[in-house]
């Protein structure tokens, strides 16, 4: 943990923060809101204490309620990974601002979040399917796509029932995992 | 009287309808502005499709061509011909059956895709590895990476019409894959390691074996390279192909001996260091020039390397137990874990988050392949067809893991 990074990242980012900076191990984790990625990134980047310039990865995730987009970035003048989550992206409009401005590289990566959660990132400019055919319906890494009964059941029997290959119809998302994930 | 009619291919009636093109359909609707700007063709260009089951590219790979002449103008990568939806199973599975899935997407190096995936996990858990483990893991990884950079080597060989040198590199090849099969009981997907440990302890076998190859690699590597470096043929096909500099690698999000190549001394193993890397000596080559034949002669330079870090792992070889002591349902509590390995090919990450349960509730697979195959469509333009072979087969994607 790098607590001096922490101090820096308060005074650089100051109110685009949503939520304290969280530090575990070797990961410092922020929050923001989704509009603020691209003048965050931005800053993250450009500055001269900060340069972060390598993304290391660019990863969707699907909370049950809303939808995450998750970077990873790595710089040298911290020995921490950097985690940025721009949260609370709501299922109904789920639009985020594309960093293919910033970093090229994260055109497919984009691609593969709209892919597998149906993210919409705003700007990138080859926004369509990477592995599934084009006239595939659904998302399948969202949490209301169920597998189907006979995928492979957990040696721990009992602790949580698979998810079910046909949801009734008024179940919810959230209703399909008993506990939240992390906070 | 009138004449028979004959069925004539004119007739209206007996046309094939066009809406039912097959999936080689040249043309698809264009849903992005970058798809508008690829199928616009302009005087003299055609499409031409190259794969997926075509033997150089090294897989799956399907690429629409743009070519005018000889020439390349455009490229689009088509993906998903062996896509297995590896990040849905795993939310599906253990944590301990998430080590078998992940194990066949960078098949020729499968060791690193699991060490990914139980360093995040030991992340989670707060599991201290034991330290004959971590040294079993570099030893046992380090061997992979060799074994890969010698497909490698014959590949790339292979796809310039050479067949000499697959040859000499699959006698190495064949022997570490009996090295690691008296290891960890497979010769491709070993699923040796496990959270917290290895699977097994070294057995007698392996270090007889590793010892008797460990004796003889250096001379018949250098033997098996003057075979190529030296080829005039090879080294100007090869040289001034597929230049990256070094801004746009770090645009591109490019990693591993690629980024090196380019001249960014970028290593997970010293940049963010895990294991008992910081406490192994070995220097990370780099380059300036960037082209094919620098990518090509990187990783050479990095199995001197490799080797170098199997000789002080043999010699430094603590003794101790190989495993952590963990139960057999493993439940983290809810949190995120990051962590990132220096696969043959670049960054391999896994992000894990868990809500408790004894199954990931996301997990985040991150393969360098799948970034590198980006840069095709960027390096193309300009150059003839042949050339794509070169420029693919130096870049060193893998389909299982681009494809997850």
């Amino acid at each position: 943990m790098d607590r001096a990074f922490k101090a820096l990242l308060e005074r650089t980012l100051g109110t685009s923060l949503e939520g304290p900076v969280r530090q575990r191990q070797d990961q410092t984790e922020i929050r923001i809101r989704p509009g603020d990625v691209p003048q965050v990134m931005r800053t993250l980047h450009d500055e001269p204490d900060l340069r972060f310039e390598y993304l290391a990865d660019l990863a969707g995730v699907d909370t049950g309620t809303t939808f995450q987009v998750v970077y990873h970035l790595w710089s040298e003048v911290t020995p921490d990974w950097l985690r940025i989550i721009a949260d609370g992206i709501p299922r109904e409009e789920p639009r985020v601002p594309s960093l293919t401005f910033l970093w090229k590289g994260a055109e497919w990566m984009e691609r593969e979040a709209y892919d597998m959660f149906g993210l919409v990132f705003e700007g990138n400019r080859d926004l369509r399917r990477i592995y599934l055919p084009d006239d595939f319906g659904s998302f399948p890494l969202r949490k209301d796509f169920h597998l189907a009964d006979d995928a492979a059941k957990s040696p721990g029997g009992g602790v949580r029932p698979m998810e079910r290959a046909t949801a009734p119809a008024d179940a919810d998302a959230t209703t399909l995992r008993r506990t939240s994930p992390g906070t | 009287m009138t004449t028979p009619t004959r069925p004539s291919l004119d007739d209206p009636s007996l046309a094939i309808p066009v809406e039912h093109a097959g999936i080689f359909d040249p043309i698809p609707v264009a849903r992005t502005e970058r798809q508008r700007e690829f199928y616009a063709l302009k005087d003299g260009e055609l499409l031409l499709n190259i794969g997926p089951q075509h033997p150089s590219t090294h897989g799956v790979l399907r690429m629409i061509v743009k070519i005018n002449g000889e020439q390349v103008v455009d490229l689009d990568p088509v993906l998903g011909y062996l896509h297995r939806g590896v990040e849905k199973l795993c939310e599906n599975a253990d944590y301990h059956q998430v080590i078998s899935q992940v194990d066949p997407l960078e098949y020729i190096s499968s060791l690193f895709t699991e060490w990914g995936a139980v360093l995040s996990f030991e992340k989670l858990l707060d599991v201290e590895v034991p330290r004959r483990a971590e040294y079993i893991r570099v030893l046992s990884a380090e061997l992979n990476r060799v074994a890969s950079h010698m497909l490698y080597l014959g590949w790339m060989a292979l796809d310039l019409g050479g067949i000499t040198p697959i040859l000499w590199s699959f006698a190495e090849r064949d022997e570490i894959t009996e090295i690691l099969g008296a290891l960890t009981g497979q010769k491709l997907l070993f699923n040796y390691f496990r959270i917290g440990g290895v699977n097994g302890d070294l057995n007698h076998e392996f270090m007889s074996r590793l010892g008797d190859w460990m004796s003889r690699v250096g001379a018949q590597l250098e033997a098996g390279m003057g075979l190529l470096n030296e080829n005039e043929i090879f080294v100007r096909r090869a040289r001034g192909i597929g230049v990256i500099d070094r801004e746009t690698a770090l645009r591109m999000c490019v990693s591993g001996p690629n980024l090196r190549a380019s001249g960014v001394p970028f290593d997970i193993r010293r940049a963010h260091p895990y294991s008992v890397y910081p406490e192994l000596d070995f220097d990370i080559p780099t380059r300036q020039e960037g082209d094919s034949l620098a990518r090509y002669l990187l990783r050479m330079d990095e199995v001197k390397q490799s080797l170098r870090i199997i000789d002080q792992c043999l010699h430094r070889m603590p003794d101790g137990p190989v495993s952590a002591k963990l139960p057999r349902l493993l439940r983290p509590r809810p949190g995120r874990a990051f962590s990132a390995v220096e696969a043959p090919r670049g960054l391999y990450s896994t992000y894990v988050v868990s809500d408790g349960t004894d199954q990931p509730f996301r997990m985040r697979i991150h393969d360098p392949s799948f970034v590198h195959l980006q840069l095709v469509p960027l390096l193309m333009p300009g150059n003839l067809i042949p050339d794509t072979m070169v420029i693919v087969a130096g870049l060193d994607p893998i389909m299982g893991g681009v494809d997850k």
